[in-house]
């Protein structure tokens, strides 16, 4: 029973981190496109769907300094606080899975800390090779 | 197009694509790109990275609501989730060096198969009492959910532990050769050879597949195909429409869940066979 109810803890856990981080990522999404309507970004602007073999247009960033550049840029870049909600959203799977990991060891389960380890060092391993490759 | 017509037709758009990817335990890929390409004219790269986006997005709000209420195996997919991850990382080493039309066609009919023996099991609502499997009670991959619409308590087990760590691979491996999406396969894998309920298997791949995502999502990010005026109405309305997703998907039969998932297998499927034999569609 007390087994059951620590699993629950680490779901519970890793419910809250999933919904609060994707909820976090979403806002800060949000509040660069109000920025950006603010700044008349909606009225002036026609999207350009076609993606170019040299250079990127406005709104795609390849690095996360690219972002903290926009962020540090006065006035603020809108898009740049979007694309960090982005980040916020495409690192929550892998935060939760970290969070996870202490959770399992605290409740006595090492076998899924372990496996909850494996996992996150293969995502590093994904993201390195993604790094070393593009 | 203008920029605000098109921002509120992706959004809307992507309420649907997370509705239905909740439910089916898809990342929405398989609709939103072939809308995103075709309907608003977006360059298949950028359609691209808005699905890995709307991949996440509707893993972190449909996983977030599965997990609290049970439906969706934290064990079962943290398990199985090493299998498709460590498949991706080696389709990805081998991509270029197998031929993947022969892949694409092997994996065409394996679907079809599939689709038949979805369509034997559309009356099962649930699997029958499972027996013993010696790595499913060392690795505890079981669970219990508690179902509204039969207003009962559902205990599961899960089955053919093995095989359905060799699919998991196999769909990792696949998805990374290929570039494709899972999320249909690790639904298949649980459904049809662990023989968990339909329901925990498509709440458990919408936790997989996040992560699965998220191990890809830095090679679109460094390649530039995430283009944030695209990607940001789609994650806005994936992870609205993956909330309502969960609240409808509680309430359905399994049988019904796999009713709505067997034209995805097809469809897969076909298109598959029509990629294996280097036929292009208009």
């Amino acid at each position: 029973m007390s087994r059951l109810r620590a699993t629950f803890s680490v779901e519970h856990l890793v419910s809250r981190i999933l919904l609060f981080g994707g909820l976090l990522g979403i806002g800060v999404v949000l509040l660069g496109l109000v920025l950006y309507a603010a700044h008349g970004g909606f009225r002036h602007h026609v999207l350009d769907l076609t993606r170019r073999p040299a250079g990127h247009p406005p709104g795609v960033f390849v690095s996360v300094r690219q972002v903290t550049g926009g962020l540090a840029s006065r006035p603020i870049d809108p898009l740049a606080l979007s694309a960090l909600g982005l980040v916020i959203l495409m690192v929550t799977p892998a935060v939760a899975v970290a969070a996870a990991l202490p959770a399992f060891w605290c409740t006595g389960d090492r076998r899924y800390a372990l496996i909850a380890l494996v996992v996150l060092a293969m995502l590093a391993l994904s993201a390195t090779l993604a790094g070393s490759v593009h | 197009m203008s920029l605000t017509v098109f921002s509120l037709a992706v959004l809307f758009t992507s309420i649907g694509a997370g509705a239905v990817g909740a439910i089916l335990g898809l990342g929405g890929g398989i609709l939103l790109i072939p809308i995103l390409t075709v309907f608003y004219g977006v360059d298949l790269h950028y359609a691209m990275g808005a699905s890995i986006i709307s991949v996440i997005a509707t893993s972190s709000g449909a996983a977030a609501s599965y997990l609290r209420t049970g439906l969706s195996n934290l064990r079962i997919g943290l398990f199985l989730v090493m299998a498709t991850i460590s498949g991706a990382l080696v389709g990805a080493l081998l991509a270029g060096v197998v031929p993947t039309r022969a892949l694409e066609l092997i994996l065409g009919l394996a679907l079809s198969y599939s689709a038949y023996t979805t369509v034997k099991q559309l009356r099962d609502e649930l699997p029958e009492s499972p027996p013993d499997d010696p790595l499913a009670l060392r690795f505890d991959l079981e669970g219990t959910y508690h179902d509204l619409r039969l207003e009962r308590e559902v205990v599961y087990r899960a089955q053919r532990v093995v095989q359905g760590f060799c699919a998991m691979f196999g769909a990792g491996l696949l998805s990374g050769m290929l570039g494709i999406g899972s999320g249909a396969f690790k639904v298949l894998a649980m459904d049809y050879l662990m023989r968990l309920p339909m329901k925990v298997s498509t709440a458990t791949s919408n936790f997989m597949i996040g992560l699965t995502a998220a191990a890809s999502a830095s090679i679109y990010w460094s390649r530039g195909d995430i283009h944030t005026l695209i990607a940001a109405p789609v994650a806005i309305g994936v992870l609205a429409g993956a909330y309502l997703g969960t609240t409808v998907m509680a309430r359905l039969r399994n049988t019904t869940v796999r009713k709505l998932f067997l034209p995805v297998v097809v469809y897969l499927a076909l298109s598959m066979i029509v990629r294996g034999l280097g036929l292009h569609l208009p």
